[in-house]
Order: C-alpha cells, then sequence, then structure tokens
C-alpha cells in the first residue's frame, strides 16, 4: 500500500488523518479488521486513543509524504506500488 | 445537515502556498481572515510536503541580477502570455519584503551559512533559482496566520460564491466529514485553489499521480468565472518532464546542477537540438522529448553521471525537498543518479502557467483584483502569478488589496442567488440518489476528450469536437451517484474539471495560431504570430456558454 501503518509504534493520535491534503486517510475503532487494507498485525495494547488510522482510498494517494514527515511517532512508511516501480 | 453562518473581512479560498500568503497580507493589513481548505493549511496543496526553489533577483551586483534584467527574460520566454507592468506590481514589489517574510516566519530561503544557493536553468542568463530546504514552509506559515489570529476551516470545499448585484460577498462550503454546510459572508474573497490537474490523460494510469496537487481541480477557476470572472491564458496545456512512473517535481533542480538529456540511443538531444541546450525553456525540452518519443527514439533519460561528488550529493538531498519521497521512489526503483541516468517521461497535461513566470487563471490586475468587485485572485488559480515566488508575491499582494476593499466597506451584503438552503439540497443530491454513474467514470470521460482533441496537438475541428462531446458528457453530471461526503467532494471536482476542459478548448478554439509549442500547438495553424496574437485571450461566462476577447500585448522578440 502507499502508506503502511505500523501499529506496534502508532498512539493514535490521528495527525495523518487530519492533515492529508486528499482526504484518503480516515481512522477506524482499533482492533477491528482495516477494511480496506486487511491488516491486522500487532496488538493495539499500547495504543491509548480508540481509533487508529487507515488508507482508505489507496488509489488517491499523491505519496506527498506529509503523513511520514509529521508522525510524531515515525509510524508511517512510504511503499510504492509494483505498476509505478516498473513501469 | 447543519447550516452555520460565519463572516470575516476577507475570505480566502485555498489554504495553499499562495492563499497563506493572501491571508498573511490581510491580517497584517488590518483584516479578519477566514481561509478555508479542503485539507489541513500545514500540509495543503502543491507544495504541502516541500518545495525547493524560488525565482528571484537579488541585486548583488552582476547585469542580470537586477528587476530590468529579470523582466527582460520574463518578457522572453513568457512571449506575450503576461503583462510586465502586473509582474512588476504583483511581484517586483513584494519581492523583498517577500523573502524577508519567509525568514521572520521561520523558514528562510538561504542556506544554514546564510547565503544564498542560486542555480541557472530554463534559459535564464543568470542563476535565477534559489535553491533552498522548504519542507516546513507550509507549516511555517500555518503557524504563522493562525498567530495572526486567522481562522482556518480545515476539510471544507467551497461549493459557490455568494453574490450580491453583481459583486461577490461570500461562500457557501461544505465539510467534507459531518456534512454540515457554511455560509460564509465575507467583504471580500480570495481565490488561491490553485491550477487545474486531472485534466488530461495520465501516462502513469493513474488520475492521481500528477505534478501538482491532484486534488486542486480548477474549483476557484470554475466558480470565478460563474461570478463574471475573465480568465486568461485557459489555452495552455502544461506539460513537464518526470521521473518514469512517479509523477513527481524535480526538474528545477536536475537542469539545475546541469542534467543532460538523453534518448535510447545514447544521443543528448537538446544538445543537438537547441542552442540552449539541456538549460532550454521546459516547453523546448517538452516539444522536443514528445518528438523524440514520437519517432521512435525512447526511452528518455536524464543523466547526471558526470556531475562531481558535492553535486550529486547536494541534487540527491534537495530532491527530497521538492518531494519528500521521490529518494525512496529511486531507491525502490533502484536507480541512482550518480551511477544510472534516470528514466524520464512527460507528464500529464494539467491547466496552469505556459512558463514559470507566466500563469493561468483569473484575470487579475496589478492589485490581483479580478473584473469582478469583491473578488481577488493569486497563485496558480491566477494568470499572472506563477510557481513559488508569483505565489508568495502575489499572494501577499492580493491580500492587501482584498484587505482594502473591505476596509472600505462597513456591511456584510446577502447574497441574492437562490437560497443556500436549496443550493445545499441541490448540491447532496448524488448522495440520496438511489442510483447512477461513479464519478470516475465521467471523469475519465472528460481526460479522454481532452486528450484526444485538446492535447498537444489540436485542430479545429478537434476542439469543436471537445466541445460537442463535453456539452453532452455536461448533461450527466446530474446522474452522479456517490455513495459518501469524501466521493460527493470528488463528484464536485468532476464538474469543475469538466468546466475548465470546456474554458479551455474555447479559448484554444479562439487562439488562431501556436504559441509555446506544445503547450498550444494548432496543426492548422502552427506558426506563432505575433502581429495578430501577442498578448492573452480572455474568457468570459456570457448566459451559459464563454465567449473570448482578446488583450494584446506589446512584444518584440
Amino acid at each position: 500500500m502507499p502508506v503502511e501503518f505500523d501499529y506496534s509504534i502508532c498512539e493514535g493520535c490521528g495527525e495523518c488523518d487530519a492533515l492529508c491534503p486528499g482526504d484518503v486517510i480516515y481512522m477506524r475503532p482499533r482492533g477491528e479488521a482495516d477494511p480496506v487494507n486487511d491488516n491486522l498485525s500487532g496488538t493495539y495494547d499500547h495504543i491509548k486513543k480508540p481509533k487508529v488510522p487507515y488508507l482508505k482510498y489507496t488509489e488517491e494517494c499523491w505519496h506527498c509524504g506529509s503523513c511520514r514527515q509529521d508522525c510524531p511517532n515515525e509510524a508511517i512508511t512510504v511503499v510504492f506500488p509494483p505498476d509505478m516501480l516498473c513501469m | 445537515m447543519k447550516m452555520f453562518t460565519m463572516s470575516a473581512d476577507v475570505l480566502v479560498i485555498g489554504g495553499g502556498l499562495s492563499g497563506l500568503n493572501a491571508a498573511m497580507g490581510a491580517a497584517e493589513n488590518g483584516a479578519s481572515v477566514m481561509i478555508v481548505d479542503k485539507g489541513k493549511i500545514e500540509r495543503s496543496g502543491s507544495i504541502g510536503g516541500g518545495v525547493d526553489h524560488f525565482l528571484a533577483y537579488l541585486n548583488e551586483g552582476e547585469d542580470w541580477d537586477t528587476a530590468d534584467s529579470f523582466l527582460q527574460y520574463v518578457e522572453k520566454v513568457g512571449r506575450g502570455t503576461a503583462h510586465m507592468s502586473i509582474i512588476e506590481k504583483t511581484y517586483c514589489e513584494e519581492l523583498e519584503d517577500s523573502i524577508e517574510r519567509m525568514a521572520r516566519i521561520g523558514n528562510p530561503l538561504t542556506q544554514p551559512d546564510g547565503s544564498f544557493y542560486r542555480t541557472a536553468s530554463m534559459g535564464q542568463p543568470g542563476p535565477y533559482w534559489i535553491n533552498f530546504n522548504g519542507k516546513l514552509l507550509k507549516p511555517c506559515l500555518g503557524n504563522a496566520v493562525r498567530k495572526l489570529g486567522c481562522k482556518a476551516l480545515a476539510k471544507t470545499m467551497i461549493v459557490d460564491l455568494l453574490t450580491h448585484h453583481g459583486e461577490v460577498v461570500g461562500a457557501l462550503g461544505f465539510h467534507i466529514r459531518t456534512g454540515n454546510f457554511y455560509v460564509i459572508h465575507a467583504k471580500a474573497t480570495i481565490v488561491s485553489t490553485g491550477n487545474t490537474n486531472r485534466l488530461f490523460e495520465n501516462p502513469r494510469g493513474n488520475p492521481f499521480n500528477t505534478w501538482l496537487c491532484p486534488y486542486d481541480t480548477g474549483d476557484g477557476q470554475v466558480m470565478a468565472a460563474a461570478a463574471g470572472a475573465k480568465l486568461a491564458n485557459m489555452e495552455y496545456m502544461r506539460m513537464t518532464l518526470l521521473p518514469k512512473g512517479f509523477s513527481a517535481p524535480g526538474f528545477n533542480a536536475l537542469t539545475g546542477m546541469g542534467g543532460r538529456f538523453m534518448n535510447g540511443l545514447g544521443e543528448y538531444y537538446m544538445e543537438k537540438n537547441h542552442p540552449a541546450g539541456n538549460k532550454a525553456p521546459r516547453y523546448e525540452i517538452v516539444f522536443q522529448s514528445l518528438e523524440e518519443k514520437r519517432q521512435g527514439r525512447g526511452p528518455l533519460y536524464i543523466d547526471c553521471r558526470h556531475l562531481n561528488e558535492e553535486d550529486i550529493t547536494h541534487l540527491k538531498t534537495t530532491l527530497g525537498y521538492d518531494k519528500d519521497t521521490l529518494p525512496d521512489y529511486l531507491e525502490q526503483r533502484h536507480e541512482d543518479l550518480a551511477t544510472d541516468p534516470v528514466e524520464i517521461n512527460i507528464s500529464e497535461g494539467m491547466q496552469a502557467g505556459p512558463t514559470e513566470v507566466t500563469g493561468s487563471g483569473v484575470k487579475i490586475d496589478g492589485d490581483c483584483a479580478s473584473n469582478v468587485p469583491g473578488l481577488y485572485a493569486c497563485g496558480d488559480a491566477a494568470d499572472h502569478n506563477r510557481c513559488v515566488h508569483g505565489a508568495i508575491t502575489g499572494g501577499y499582494r492580493s491580500g492587501k488589496s482584498a484587505a482594502k476593499f473591505a476596509a472600505g466597506r462597513n456591511f456584510f451584503a446577502d447574497p441574492d442567488t437562490v437560497s443556500t438552503e436549496e443550493r445545499a439540497d441541490e448540491f447532496i443530491a448524488p448522495l440520496k440518489r438511489g442510483s447512477g454513474y461513479p464519478y470516475r467514470q465521467l471523469e475519465d470521460s472528460v481526460r479522454r476528450i481532452m486528450q484526444e482533441n485538446v492535447g498537444p496537438m489540436r485542430s479545429e475541428h478537434g476542439l469543436n469536437t471537445a466541445l460537442t462531446k463535453l456539452t453532452r458528457l455536461e448533461k450527466h453530471l446530474d446522474d452522479m451517484k456517490v455513495e459518501d461526503l469524501h466521493e460527493l467532494m470528488r463528484s464536485q471536482e468532476t464538474r469543475s474539471i469538466l468546466e475548465v476542459g470546456k474554458i479551455s478548448a474555447t479559448a484554444a478554439l479562439y487562439r488562431k495560431e501556436s504559441r509555446n509549442k506544445p503547450y498550444h500547438y494548432r496543426l492548422d495553424y502552427p506558426e506563432t504570430d505575433d502581429e495578430n496574437w501577442c498578448g492573452l485571450v480572455a474568457v468570459q461566462k456570457s448566459g451559459d456558454a464563454y465567449e473570448c476577447s482578446f488583450d494584446p500585448i506589446k512584444y518584440v522578440a
């Protein structure tokens, strides 16, 4: 996925959701399956806030990297999709 | 769905680089300010993630480093696409203050040692490009405007401008998460919504993989036109060169540091075909690159292998300023600037200025005012403020002008358009509809029509076909169905994109010559005709159609 969240580091602050220029990151209740990315890695006991981010509109991600830049916990990595890399 | 009413002296629609400078200009000149953005101002717009270049003369002593020399360069490259008098007012007069303003808000344009790092490219007589680290420019500006007391509405899309007896008196917006509406009364309104993207087919396949912000879809231009504003330079389809597969900026840095354009036969094709070689104006490089591809001499590359270690290091660092994720991209693609020629391609087309010094959009005067009282424009949404330097200087200028206009108004006028409740109901109809077309389907159609007929090669037949098809497609916009508020926003963007398409084709049809090829290349009028067509084509709404007029500019090559 263009942007991947490491839920073992994420604390659910919601800043990435707030600042994404394209409104493509949303919050979901922690512990639930990621409705879009099916990403259940890690447990969430360390997350104090009730929600965690996920990439809801994956195709609309601009790869601006702002979420990664501003994540206070450096929990976001940018992974380019194979069609871009192999074009 | 709730409706809230708010008011401010100055409303800024679009909180990008120019919008935030406009907000500063208004606030520092006594106005109360409301900024509205579809994102959050700290990271919204085309340079939300960072930027690395600012075009300027600095009067440091050399001949080329003066306002006169700079304007001569603008005139030469602009080739009749801007009035020098307006560039003088909106850029030159604001330049010194603007450079100082960037420093005082916490993001100076200088290097850590206090000097300016300057490079030349694109036909410049001297190194006008200031290279700097702008990764925190938007956060610094966001902080500055909030400290000045400006209010910022995030995740809010403006739907319409509100007018009263031909004046703009505010706007109607909706919140992308809550669905609430905002009626914002303003004494002066500034449109700073950037250029129009997602307008042409994207060689990368994904319409959101764009050079400038894909969420900038001409909303402001279209609203301004609906309120009676003239738009100019809308016929130009801007293109640039980018790393293959990723529509990322970085061209300035690569050419500025001395990158050489190479084709699949190993020929340095710009050095072969143009007197300025790799430092030729962007449209010349795009034109030649298109030719190389057309004639089957791709793939195309930018070759930086000859640069020394210090330059390569600087380049690699700088690329991350202009696009935060570009170094990651090259790494994940196993491409190293130092040892490999990096594959490039021509970008998607977009509605934007035909050069890096002349713009496209709402037609403004030296105070950034449109022809509609109460309506201003700046940045890429305006015709005279191009690029980072134009956004910062012109933005501030528009704020000052708007504040002055607002100071002369001691009341908020009621809008005389259809009731805002009715408009809100009409706006959310795609959400309530039982079935219909996904916005993406219609938007893909717009891109196909534009690419085929309003693309890098045009003709009267093609342009008329574009208008016929876009008009036909337009009738189906009311058949769109969306699943949620986010898609509702996208469907509204689709409407703006289609409208810009119509405006663009109309202007392209009117200009019976070619200029800044391939940005406006008429196969039926392939030569540049300075005698008859040196100047701006202005487009204005007249009933349901658009009418063109010509604003001549005297220019001697």
